[in-house]
């Protein structure tokens, strides 16, 4: 069995990518993609926690199918927000959306 | 009773499907009915949830319930009946304006009663599961009110902002949760004595009850960062002012003071044991006590920072968004204090901000709804044009200033005091010069209504200003709360005192 250690750090090497992918690029369809990288960062801990954790192991296992489900929502909302607005100005890019002063 | 006990969070699903349903049906002037319907059935929830209350008093309803995924403490019940009031206001307030910027009735209406469901069952868990869910509830059903103004390019530029940053906030309080998960060994929050006893290795278990405190403590400070963005704390606030600015103005007034509320109740819900509890020996002992100074310096950064720039603002909805990051940062006060009664000021504030917010955004949409812009510029004179309009404004903003006998001078009051007595007087001293600040900006707006006489009469808009009933009966609660929760200071701040004991 692999020690716990190495998933969790798997785990926060992959929300980092998650994280600096979402600051860094101006695109918000791969902004929603590097968020998407971090919640899975996200369902690794979860289902490693629950391994090692002798109670309570089914609850880390349920956790990561709800933020599975949830996400699937949250990317449907934002993939329609996104193409509301590439409808209205042609681009998805977020340092070209810029009316509101900020 | 387990049922009773979520009769509020059943009656808002059941309306809200039910609206979608009756959507299809309604055309014309006749989609009203759609916001009609939500209406009745946010009334009827807040009658369930108020039945609730001398039950959850008596501490009949705290018992675990489906697995502890549910509790029905006192805290839980004061915090739906402040969620289902705020979502009637809301809907009060966006009948009209819904039908003359011709949003989707249907759609909005159920939104906003998705997005209270979500927030009831912020409040009223104790599991991270639930908290999690009832989270991103709101957060999926707000991106989209904000995006709701269809054909105006400001508001889907609100929605994509408030999106982007949220979907990422979210990822950083799962990211927090998980390492709390680890830390504490289950997905239940403990309250304050379990989790001393816990902490302590004396837990009734012969295995150490919480595996691993460093994990959580990294965990907590990661929810710390997550739940900023939510409550938009400088340094995570930027999203704000652009959401508020472009989403419908209704829109605005819910996102300033419901999903803002139910965020701060998720974080007494997390933070509250960890807050009070008895200090723990060692160096993971001493990162969770690390805690209140991060709150504190938060606080500081918070509201300093949200008064100086609402300062400049020329636009009153990016002005009030300022103004609600600034109240965001008192809030924090409680919380850097680390006591019971710190938290108790928290709650209570709460229900002072809600009220008087609410009343501040309720002449806004007033205003708006008869075609005044939402420049202050566009306040100009209106003490002559709309008399009754410009009086509640100004109401509304004695009680942000916190000026007697309104609720927001007894909110400050209790969150000073508190300070105070936790010996952090130098918090107590920066929130009453932010205050003095705060002034500046809210008075920009009094002067133009009574002292700056109109330019040139309907230069800006036209005629007189009458107020719709439901406009106009929003309006009426929320001032009549500002100055009830004020004179109830009493009894509201041992409810509150009563409702956090059993964090």
């Amino acid at each position: 069995m692999i020690d716990v250690q190495y998933a969790v750090v798997l785990g926060v090497l992959l929300f980092g990518v998650g994280l600096f992918g979402a600051l860094r690029s101006t695109n918000a369809v791969r902004i929603l993609m590097c968020i998407e990288l971090m919640l899975n960062a996200v369902n690794l801990n979860f289902v490693a926690f629950a391994r090692m954790l002798p109670q309570g192991s089914a609850a880390g296992q349920v956790f990561a199918i709800f933020v599975m489900a949830v996400a699937a929502a949250e990317a449907a909302v934002g993939l329609a927000i996104i193409l509301q607005v590439v409808r209205q100005r042609g681009v998805a890019h977020v340092d070209r959306i810029n009316l509101l002063k900020g | 009773m387990e049922w009773n006990l979520v009769l509020p969070e059943l009656i808002v699903t059941g309306t809200g499907l039910g609206v979608l349903l009756l959507d299809l049906f309604l055309t014309g002037g006749g989609r009203r009915a759609a916001g009609y319907t939500g209406l009745a059935g946010l009334a009827a929830a807040l009658v369930a949830a108020l039945r609730l209350m001398p039950a959850a008093g008596r501490g009949e309803l705290a018992g675990p319930f489906w697995q502890g995924m549910v509790v029905g403490d006192q805290f839980a019940v004061l915090f739906k009946v402040l969620f289902l009031a705020v979502g009637l206001v809301v809907l009060m307030l966006a009948v009209d304006f819904v039908e003359r910027r011709r949003m989707p009735a249907g759609e909005f209406t159920a939104l906003i009663l998705f997005a209270v469901l979500g927030m009831m069952l912020m409040a009223g868990s104790r599991d991270l599961i639930v908290i999690y869910l009832g989270l991103e509830t709101t957060a999926v059903a707000s991106y989209v009110l904000a995006g709701l103004l269809r054909d105006d390019v400001r508001s889907g530029e609100a929605a994509i902002k408030y999106f982007l940053t949220g979907a990422l906030a979210s990822a950083v309080i799962l990211f927090g949760m998980s390492l709390v998960f680890g830390g504490l060994g289950s997905t239940g929050l403990p309250n304050a004595s379990a989790l001393a006893e816990a902490l302590a290795g004396a837990g009734p278990s012969a295995a150490p009850a919480v595996p691993s405190p460093l994990l959580l403590a990294v965990g907590l400070v990661l929810l710390v960062a997550g739940f900023g963005f939510k409550v938009a704390l400088v340094p995570f606030h930027f999203w704000a002012p652009d959401a508020y600015e472009g989403a419908p103005t209704p829109v605005t007034a819910f996102f300033s003071v419901g999903p803002k509320a139910a965020a701060f109740a998720a974080i007494l819900r997390v933070f509250a044991p960890f807050l009070v509890m008895v200090p723990v020996s060692g160096v993971e002992g001493k990162a969770l006590a690390l805690l209140p100074s991060i709150f504190a310096v938060l606080a500081v950064l918070t509201m300093t920072v949200g008064n100086l720039v609402a300062l400049v603002q020329r636009n009153i909805k990016r002005m009030l968004a300022y103004s609600s990051i600034a109240h965001a940062g008192y809030i924090l006060v409680g919380l850097a204090v680390a006591t019971p009664r710190g938290l108790a000021a928290v709650t209570y504030y709460l229900l002072a901000y809600a009220a008087m917010n609410l009343g501040a955004f309720a002449v806004v949409i007033w205003l708006n709804n008869h075609g005044t812009g939402d420049e202050v510029d566009d306040y100009v004179g209106l003490s002559q044009r709309a008399p009754l309009a410009a009086a509640a404004l100004v109401v509304a903003f004695i009680s942000l200033i916190g000026i007697p006998p309104t609720a927001g001078f007894f909110g400050k009051f209790y969150l000073f005091m508190a300070a105070v007595e936790a010996n952090m007087a130098w918090l107590a001293v920066l929130m009453v010069v932010n205050t003095a600040i705060s002034v500046g900006y809210y008075y920009a707006v009094v002067r133009n209504m009574y002292l700056q006489p109109a330019a040139e009469p309907g230069a800006r808009a036209a005629g007189p200003v009458p107020a719709t009933p439901l406009v106009g009966t929003a309006l009426s609660v929320t001032l009549v709360a500002v100055l009830a929760l004020g004179l109830l200071f009493e009894p509201l701040a041992r409810l509150a005192g009563l409702a956090c004991g059993g964090l």
